[in-house]
């Protein structure tokens, strides 16, 4: 393999790590509530603003303000759910998805007439090197993004696996029914449910904000990249997602070297379609 | 009963007229001839979002479909658009069944989601093949060189082409919904389960229901091209053009028969009201506000304003 | 002796480890009522499930009328004549009484005028016919059950599928219910019922199964079967299993 090619490589699952933490948080909330987010970019989005933000205002570094936005979209998940997704769960189909559209328009264009539709970057601040590893180039933020995405999403999947806490979320998940008789408590565990995801959703987006370009409008390629990874990942799994996301990244990043950057979104979106003819519960799910 | 229909209709029919003695008379039929429009493309929409229950937010796939195919024909063959009305349709089916096909036989999200993924991928690729004109898009006749190339100097004869059309789309979901297909739709919205154990071959009706839909919405993509007379990927593919869809059908009532020509007769003015107030759509309030209108609706009345009126009309009737 | 109606030879319903019917057999002739009782949990709707498409088995078959119906999806069957109530009432909401009804007739009555006749005459049948313009959602639970049965009658199934369709009425509602339900048989429909209330299951069932842990341990003559020994073990042994239940 070329070095260029393995530098592509690289980058791929690098960005792959963070595809695969905020598609985590989509496939989560799919998993235990047969809801899907069609704001969930708008919570990337979200996440890069709220990250220029504290970096512009409290002058932070990136961890500062990565935990900022962290926090900011935990209550923004929290407060949604409460006041928008709990009642519109219950029901018809139409209302669900009609919600999370609405919502997405609404944070896009709040955002866009609060901030103008330029697009902006964040200063790289301190983390402003390019590494060299045996040839191969990596920017520094990219590195560090794709390291803690990784360590997030794996914590995530931990969190799930390893904790009561995680079995709780993952019980109502399997049977909410079957959780309720066993005393678990599904509205909080859902409220929950939605901080993680949202606030998974805005780290990524802080981290990305820091070598991607951002203005009020990319929440949608965001969305559309982790419908692609969630069904690609089966439906509400969580390793799956993890996975596919890497999948995705590595694929995105090779199809942008190969054809061009502006059909990178063509190839995706065209999987996604071979993926709904063809297998359809992923890699990861069941058929 | 019968009398609401007629004055609606009665109304519909004299309006260019009504407003003709007007300072802004043409300002006013122009904004007749949008919302008719909008009416167009939402009554498609509604078909198989409002009735069957199926979300689709890419339907601007049929919208631009419908659009391109005419100007096209134009563009490289000098056809009269015209023609290319019936492309526009056939290249709308082909679409519909290459997004429905997969994704009916799974739960409701995977549609929706491929909706809007395919709506982008068609948008990327049209907005960078110069065969269909790339960023800047097709124009078509710049001065008519007979009736059939359907360009006025007035938008009255427009107004009237569309609300002939509006008709007939109107007549058409009114027996689709007094049959077997539409009973057999509404309830595959309502409870898909139930529908399957009473013999509905809910497949098959979800994909009639969106080759429907997608044909109606081809219509009203190509009526757009015709006036209009120019086309370009946004004004095509868009997801401003899919959200307009749906936000007008909801508005009014997903799942009713007037319902869109409600949101549209509603929304139209508004949008060209805030435009104007707030400095165009350049200031993203108008979709502030669109987006606001949908989660209100999703939260609190997801059958719209037509559902509000019934709730109200038969709490006063007590 | 004819074929039986339903053939179904040791059906099993596996989720991942979790054997929900464990080999379940059921013979059912045409116009007989079987019985079909068991402890919560024991997999009889499961069961149902299978037998009507909602679920494909994890293995044995399904024979209907002669046709092997095992992969066939649920709009087939019914189709085919079996038809089923949920239990957890699945009525159009949204819909009036009488457009849940023609739901149901459309299956055999593909044009509108006739599918409302029939649609009227089970409403009649059913005592609904009062509350024809009601939307579902209005009805109470009793109510929503009796719709059910009403919409899947119109459907003219040969075999129906009743889930706790009587469960939480009140003592005259369920006579009336078993009314309906003798109604029902007496128009040539052959019925299978599941139900705790055993009242119903005495005074309806010729014969019945019961189910425990995924299976029939026992089948017979309703008194029989109520008084055999290892029925009344499973009922109270399930009750002792379910207060030290582990998840």
């Amino acid at each position: 393999m070329s070095l260029n090619l393995l530098q592509i490589v690289v980058n791929g699952l690098l960005l792959g790590a963070v595809y695969a933490l905020f598609s985590s948080g989509l496939t989560l909330i799919w998993g235990m509530m047969n809801v899907i987010n069609f704001a969930h970019g708008e919570f990337v989005m979200l996440g890069m603003f709220a990250a220029w933000l504290t970096q512009r205002y409290l002058a932070g570094g990136p961890l500062v303000f990565t935990l900022a936005a962290a926090v900011v979209l935990f209550l923004i998940g929290v407060v949604i759910y409460v006041a928008i997704i709990r009642d519109v769960m219950r029901g018809p189909m139409l209302a669900q998805i009609l919600a999370t559209f609405g919502l997405a328009l609404l944070l896009r264009y709040a955002v866009f007439w609060a901030f103008s539709p330029d697009v902006r970057t964040l200063p790289a601040g301190a983390l402003d090197h390019t590494l060299d590893l045996g040839g191969i180039l990596i920017r520094l933020p990219r590195l560090v993004a794709g390291l803690v995405a990784g360590a997030l999403a794996l914590g995530m999947h931990l969190l799930l696996t390893r904790t009561a806490l995680g079995s709780r979320l993952l019980a109502v998940a399997e049977d909410r029914q079957a959780a309720m008789l066993m005393g678990i408590r599904p509205d909080r565990l859902q409220a929950l449910a939605w901080g993680l995801a949202a606030a998974s959703a805005g780290i990524a987006g802080a981290l990305m904000a820091t070598f991607f370009p951002f203005s009020p409008l990319t929440g949608e390629t965001y969305a559309l990249t982790a419908f692609v990874v969630v069904t690609l990942g089966g439906f509400g799994s969580v390793p799956g997602a993890m996975l596919a996301g890497l999948v995705i990244g590595l694929i995105e990043q090779v199809s942008a070297y190969e054809i061009g950057p502006i059909y990178q979104d063509v190839v995706v979106y065209g999987l996604f379609v071979a993926l709904l003819w063809l297998r359809p519960q992923g890699l990861l799910g069941k058929a | 009963m019968r009398w609401p229909w007629l004055a609606l209709g009665a109304l519909l029919i004299a309006y260019p007229w009504l407003v003709s003695g007007t300072d802004s008379a043409a300002f006013l039929q122009d904004m007749g001839v949008l919302v008719l429009l909008a009416a167009i493309g939402a009554t498609g929409w509604n078909i198989v979002g409002g009735y069957a229950g199926q979300v689709s937010v890419g339907h601007a796939l049929f919208f631009g479909a419908g659009a391109y195919l005419p100007l096209l024909l134009y563009q490289h063959w000098l056809l009269p658009p015209l023609l290319g009305v019936p492309f526009g349709v056939a290249v709308s089916l082909a679409l519909a069944l290459a997004v429905g096909y997969p994704t009916f036989r799974l739960v409701g999200h995977y549609f929706s989601m491929a909706t809007i993924a395919v709506a982008e991928l068609v948008h990327i690729v049209v907005g960078n093949w110069d065969f269909v004109g790339a960023a800047i898009g097709l124009q078509g006749p710049a001065t008519p060189r007979g009736w059939y190339d359907l360009i006025f100097l007035s938008s009255v004869p427009y107004y009237y082409i569309f609300l002939a059309v509006l008709a007939l789309l109107l007549l058409a979901t009114w027996r689709m919904q007094q049959g077997r297909v539409g009973y057999y739709l509404r309830a595959i919205r309502a409870g898909e389960r139930a529908a399957r154990s009473l013999g509905v071959p809910v497949r098959r009706y979800k994909l009639y229901a969106l080759m429907l839909s997608a044909t109606f919405t081809s219509l009203a993509g190509s009526l757009y091209a015709l006036k209009n007379g120019s086309i370009d990927p946004d004004y095509g593919f868009g997801i401003l053009v899919s959200v307009r869809m749906v936000i007008i059908a909801a508005l009014g009532g997903a799942g009713t028969l007037v319902g869109p020509l409600v949101g549209a007769v509603i929304l139209i003015p508004l949008e060209t009201w805030t435009n104007t107030v707030f400095g165009g759509s350049g200031s993203g309030l108008t979709y502030i506000i669109y987006g606001g209108i949908i989660v209100l609706i999703a939260r609190f009345e997801p059958g719209g304003l037509v559902e509000l009126w019934h709730r109200l009309v038969a709490t006063r009737a007590r | 002796m004819s074929p039986p109606l339903l053939d179904a030879r040791n059906v099993a319903k596996h989720f991942g480890g979790f054997r929900a019917v464990a080999g379940a057999d059921l013979e059912v002739r045409e116009r007989e009522i079987v019985g079909l009782i068991g402890p919560n949990g024991a997999g009889k709707s499961t069961f149902f499930n299978c037998i009507a498409g909602d679920l494909m088995p994890t293995h044995g078959r399904i024979v209907f009328a002669g046709t092997d119906v095992t992969t066939l999806p649920a709009e087939t069957r019914a189709r085919l004549g079996i038809g089923r109530t949920f239990q957890v009432p699945a009525t159009f909401e949204d819909m009036t009484v009488l457009e849940n009804v023609m739901v149901g007739a459309f299956l055999r009555h593909p044009h509108r005028h006739r599918a409302r006749q029939r649609a009227t005459e089970v409403l009649e049948m059913t005592g609904l016919a009062d509350q024809s313009s009601q939307r579902a959602r209005g009805l109470g639970t009793p109510g929503r059950k009796r719709l059910e049965i009403a919409r899947v009658l119109a459907a003219g199934p040969r075999l129906m599928l009743l889930d706790e369709a009587l469960a939480g009425l009140t003592p005259g509602e369920i006579q009336r219910a078993i009314g309906l339900v003798r109604a029902i048989h007496a128009q040539g429909v052959t019925l299978v019922i599941v139900e705790h209330i055993m009242e119903v299951i005495l005074s309806l069932a010729e014969r019945v199964l019961v189910f425990n842990e995924g299976h029939v341990i026992a089948s017979g003559t309703p008194q029989a079967v109520v008084n055999d020994p290892a029925v009344i073990e499973a009922y109270l042994g399930r009750g002792r299993q379910k207060k030290s239940a582990v998840p």
